[in-house]
């Protein structure tokens, strides 16, 4: 089992719930409303005013054999707004209730 | 869930709403009733009280005095005026504009109760009438007649004026100049005295003669009949076989001793139409009725009705209201479909994209629309002030959902999917949108709040705008971004020809940031200069100031010319005529581009309401003239009553003449400048008016100046001495209802044919009534039958009365009325009534005022600038908010003193005089202004907060909101354009509003871009140098804390 963790523009909550559905990803928790700035380039989205955009954060326990494939997927994802920002974070998930 | 993903969600649902608004909006529309003016209801009551017998200084003291003293306690009262005449007092109260009629009609009414047990005996209950312009016709008809004067009265009172008050909306329809047939009975009085005949027992004869008389009822056989004697003649003539008397044993016939004529009323008010004799027909319309809908069903009955009038008799228009109307609204409404072209235009060439365009295009007619709901729900008409409203509302409700629409296109080209780009972009800039519209907000609410006349004009502006505001703004965070959603696309650029040309405007417009970010960092270098040059431009635009005159509202020219002209007191009829005939052919000869010609002169009937209101007499000539419209002819309806005014001064023989433009005062009428000269001595008030008349009318640029007290009014008085009539048994009423009856005439019956009554009346003919010894030489008959003459009883004289007395707030007064010549303005007018004042030595006992439109002006100037002040407070308020700073909207306000800059450029190059509109551009002007300054500064800031420095934000924001910045500007300014330069109908009014919204725009535009960075600039940096101070100190304070320890 291994964890995603994916934080993105808000706009793209629709794409990834539709990803989600085409690899039968069934179980995920959401946030509307995260706040969060990249390491490198991008901008900071802070809800604020000077940074008004926000993001939106996913996280969902799937099995190994399924991360490639939502991996690959949210990356073609990323090419189409490269400027919006999504990122995805891999984690071992050690157990579960 | 916010509103906005709501609408996106439900694009059916948020797309519908908007239907259902137009829908309704455009039935409200239909609904609408169309006029000139916001409904400016009464603000005048008149108190009319009648003391029979009273001369003008008794009815003064006895009746006006209490009366004026009582009422001058009703409340929101501004002015009390008084008319004391004989006979009668007539009490004029002024109350302010937008009052409740009927509380103030109740509260003078409980006042009036108060002091009615101290009013001489006699003297009649006061009647209460409500007066207000509406009793100033709508629909003026001319007739011409050649063969059927006689009978022109009976024609058209029975098939126009019977039907046309019935029609919808019509209060009172009057023929003038059409004299009523009357039959009368011209007795020769030495036939009657050899006789021992008098004027009452024929006229008793007559009376008992002239009778229908039902004697009961009668059984025969199975049926009741019921007995008349039928004594009525059934033909005139037949009078002349009555026998009246007799003398020696014979008959006395009625034709031996007088002439039965079938003739018309003798003192008849007469109407000429081009210089042919001809009648009036003066439609009014009912109180709160529509002129514009009243005048449609008329004509469209009048065709009808014309059918059934003999082939003689032709009906033309003098004047129609109406007309005017329709001609201005149609003018404006034309500036209102150019105005939306252009703001179009301007939109595309700045998008670039039909699809953005229509999207922000959509909005206009949606939030217009709604106001349409509101005009009809508070039952308004769609009006003069009402559709300036939406002209220049055009230009703002854009701006909102601009901005919404280019954040959404921003986050589309970025890559987002339409639909998540129209919530999250809305999202971001819903709020800045909302403060924007707060800011004019702050503008149009406190309009609502204004009192008086300015106030019934504003009030409907302001509500407009807000509604207009408010739905553009809920239009733009919900229509706009659903339809985005649902409309927009990343954008692709195709090689048509606008993409090709719109490219060029772009890459220019690339050019111009470029330039303008140049520019900029040169301002931040050279700070001082540019405020020194600030600085000395705002000086110096005030010097324009003290030159630029004002006025109320600019006049306007609906081809329409009113001329009073007064021979002397006592004129007869035949001369006043003669030379009413001759103006006619002068004015005819002077002026090709006049239409109609007409003229009344003498007194009006009884039947005439209209033409009672007025004065008149035989030495008073009403002229009505009406030219071809203003855009037809070259000379201004100015030039033409200066020409009429010169016209007019080249005949000796005229005493006072005034010519007035159009409707006549109030708004779009002329302008005048009263002055107003209270003092208790008749002799020296007349002498000072007369001097300040003269004084003025020396000055060429004042047209008229009429003195309000008219002149001692010559009668002949028939005083009885008491003693002598008791000696032949009479008393003064016997005896002056005897003279009456030979002279004015006894009703002895009325003759009836077809239906209608005519009156037979018995006096002497007329050569035997044409002088004092006529008068004298009267035979009266005492009760015992001996004969006397009038001379033998009386004194007979030939004297002056007083004219009326005029009272205003309870003194004694005297008016000198001004009027102004072409082209110049009220305040110069004033000018020269207070220059003339100023020279003329002021008698003791008198003082003077200067009042009316000027008065007007100044109250409503001092409103508006009242007003200015609450709103820059408000704006104030809202903008520190909105920043939560004192800093940055005190920056902002900068841009307000250089709006007042480019107006008063604006009005001095255009010279047009400073008036009520051009103040309400001002006012306009506070709110689009600052808007410009916040787009500018907000964005400085948020440059800032991503931790650029000063300098470089300042650039930076300039060169990035350059564009939204002056598409918006552009687009107001350009929507104010067609109403600054319209010639139409009716457009001298709104010329003013847009040439100060465009002048004061684009100039303030262009002093806030520079000066209004550099001022940021400025500030911020000394906001972080005194950070950094408090900084270093806190830092040396724990360092020297620390070593300390």
């Amino acid at each position: 089992m291994k964890a995603v963790f994916i934080s993105a523009y808000q706009a793209f909550y629709q794409d990834i719930l539709e990803l989600f559905n085409q690899l039968e990803i069934r179980g995920f928790t959401y946030w509307d409303e995260v706040q969060g700035r990249g390491h490198f380039n991008g901008e900071p989205h802070y809800g604020s005013h000077a940074w008004p955009t926000l993001n939106c954060a996913f996280l969902t326990m799937i099995e190994d054999h399924q991360v490639e494939p939502l991996m690959q997927k949210l990356r073609e994802l990323d090419k189409t707004a490269p400027q919006q920002g999504l990122r995805a974070f891999v984690l071992p998930c050690l157990e579960m209730l | 869930m916010s509103i906005f993903q709501k609408s996106v969600k439900n694009p059916i649902t948020t797309a519908l709403i908007y239907v259902a608004i137009v829908i309704i909006g455009v039935y409200s529309y239909s609904k609408l009733a169309v006029d000139l003016l916001p409904d400016l209801g009464t603000n005048n009551i008149l108190v009319l009280t009648s003391y029979e017998g009273a001369s003008a200084s008794d009815i003064e003291t006895n009746v006006t005095k209490p009366l004026e003293n009582v009422l001058n306690g009703v409340s929101n009262l501004k002015h009390i005026n008084a008319n004391s005449k004989e006979n009668v007092s007539v009490i004029a109260l002024e109350f302010e504009y937008g009052i409740d009629v009927e509380e103030a009609t109740n509260d003078i009414r409980d006042k009036l109760d108060l002091v009615s047990s101290m009013l001489p005996d006699g003297v009649s209950k006061p009647i209460i009438f409500k007066f207000s312009t509406e009793a100033i016709p709508i629909l003026m008809l001319s007739v011409q007649s050649e063969e059927s004067t006689n009978a022109l009265y009976k024609i058209l009172d029975e098939r126009i004026v019977s039907p046309l008050s019935r029609v919808e909306g019509v209060g009172a329809v009057s023929i003038q100049g059409a004299p009523q047939r009357e039959i009368n009975i011209y007795c020769d009085p030495y036939k009657l005295d050899s006789y021992g005949l008098t004027v009452e027992g024929i006229t008793n004869v007559i009376r008992a003669e002239n009778l229908n008389l039902p004697l009961g009822n009668m059984d025969m056989g199975s049926s009741t009949f019921s007995i008349r004697t039928i004594g009525e003649f059934d033909d005139y003539a037949a009078m002349n076989d009555i026998v009246v008397g007799s003398f020696n044993n014979r008959n006395v016939y009625l034709k031996d001793v007088a002439v039965v004529k079938d003739t018309v009323q003798e003192r008849v008010q007469e109407v000429y139409n081009n210089g042919v004799r001809g009648a009036s027909i003066i439609i009014q319309k009912q109180t709160g009725g529509n002129t514009v809908n009243t005048a449609k069903e008329i004509k469209k009955r009048l065709p009808e009705l014309m059918e059934t009038l003999p082939e003689d008799i032709k009906i033309g228009v003098i004047y129609d209201t109406s007309d005017d109307i329709l001609n201005t609204i149609g003018s404006l409404r034309e500036a209102i479909i150019t105005i939306l072209i252009l703001v179009v235009v301007v939109v595309m060439m700045f998008l670039g994209r039909w699809r953005a365009t229509f999207i922000i295009a959509i909005v206009i007619p949606v939030s217009l629309v709604a106001s349409f709901i509101y005009l009809a729900i508070t039952g308004n008409s769609l009006n003069v002030i009402s559709l300036s409203s939406l002209s220049i509302a055009i230009g703002m409700v854009v701006d909102d959902a601009i901005v919404v629409l280019e954040n959404i296109s921003k986050h589309i080209s970025r890559g987002s999917k339409p639909k998540s780009a129209a919530v999250y972009a809305t999202n971001e800039v819903y709020l800045s949108v909302v403060a924007s519209t707060l800011v004019l907000l702050a503008v149009f609410l406190p309009m609502t709040t204004l009192s008086g006349l300015a106030g019934v004009l504003f009030k409907q502006m302001g509500w407009i705008m807000t509604i207009v505001i408010v739905v553009s703004l809920l239009a733009s965070i919900t229509l706009t971004p659903m339809m985005s959603s649902v409309m927009l696309k990343a954008q692709h650029r195709s090689n048509s020809w606008f993409d090709r040309f719109q490219g060029k405007f772009e890459r220019q417009l690339d050019k111009l940031d470029l330039w303008y970010s140049k520019v900029l960092g040169l301002v931040l270098k050279w700070r001082v200069w540019v405020i020194v040059g600030a600085l000395v431009i705002f000086i110096a635009s005030l010097f324009l100031a003290k030159v630029i005159p004002t006025e109320f509202f600019s006049h306007e020219d609906n081809g329409r010319l009113t001329v009073t002209v007064k021979l002397p007191m006592g004129t007869r009829l035949e001369e006043s005529r003669a030379l009413g005939l001759e103006l006619t052919q002068r004015f005819q000869e002077n002026f090709p581009e006049m239409i109609h010609c007409n003229f009344n002169v003498g007194q009006p009937s009884d039947q005439n309401t209209f033409g009672r209101l007025f004065e008149s007499g035989s030495h008073m000539l009403s002229f009505n003239m009406r030219f071809t419209k203003k855009t037809e002819r070259e000379r201004g309806i100015q030039e033409i009553s200066d020409i009429t005014n010169t016209i007019l001064g080249e005949y000796p023989q005229i005493n006072t003449y005034f010519v007035r433009l159009g409707r006549g005062g109030g708004a779009g009428g002329q302008s005048t400048v009263v002055v107003e000269i209270y003092g208790n001595d008749f002799l020296e008030t007349d002498k000072f008016a007369a001097t300040i008349a003269d004084k003025v009318l020396q000055d060429t640029r004042c047209g008229s100046a009429k003195i309000s007290r008219e002149e001692y009014t010559p009668e002949v008085s028939i005083n009885f001495d008491r003693r002598k009539l008791a000696e032949k048994g009479l008393n003064v009423g016997t005896a002056a209802t005897l003279v009456k009856n030979r002279i004015g005439g006894a009703i002895a019956s009325v003759y009836r044919e077809d239906g209608h009554e005519y009156m037979i009346r018995v006096r002497l003919a007329p050569e035997f009534r044409e002088n004092l010894n006529d008068i004298r030489q009267m035979t009266l008959f005492t009760p015992q039958g001996a004969a006397v003459k009038v001379g033998e009883l009386a004194q007979i004289d030939e004297v002056l009365t007083p004219p009326t007395i005029e009272r205003k707030n309870r003194s004694r007064i005297v008016k000198v009325e001004m009027t102004a010549s072409a082209d110049v303005p009220l305040s110069d007018l004033a000018e020269i009534a207070k220059d003339a004042l100023d020279q003329t030595e002021l008698p003791q006992g008198i003082t003077t005022e200067l009042a009316g439109t000027y008065q007007d002006q100044q109250e409503s100037f001092a409103d508006l600038a009242l007003l200015m002040v609450l709103i820059l407070i408000l704006v104030f308020i809202v903008m520190a908010s909105q920043f939560e700073s004192f800093v940055y909207p005190f920056v902002i306000i900068f841009s307000i003193p250089f709006a007042l800059t480019g107006v008063l450029l604006g009005l001095s190059v255009t010279g047009t005089p400073l008036g009520l509109m051009a103040m309400l551009g001002l006012v306009l002007l506070i709110g689009i202004v600052v808007k410009n300054g916040i787009v500018l500064i907000d964005y400085t800031i948020l440059l800032r907060e991503r931790g650029h420095t000063v300098e470089e934000s300042v650039v930076m924001a300039g060169r990035s909101r350059l564009r939204p910045i002056l598409m918006t500007t552009i687009t107001t300014v350009l929507g104010m354009i067609p109403l600054a330069i319209g010639k139409g109908e009716g457009a001298e009014m709104w010329n003013p509003l847009g040439m100060t919204v465009a002048w004061g725009l684009t100039f303030s535009t262009m002093i806030t871009l520079l000066l209004i960075p550099m001022l940021y600039a400025s500030f911020a940096r000394y906001g972080e140098k005194r950070r950094a101070r408090k900084q270093r100190k806190l830092l040396e304070k724990s360092a020297a804390q620390s070593v300390v320890e």
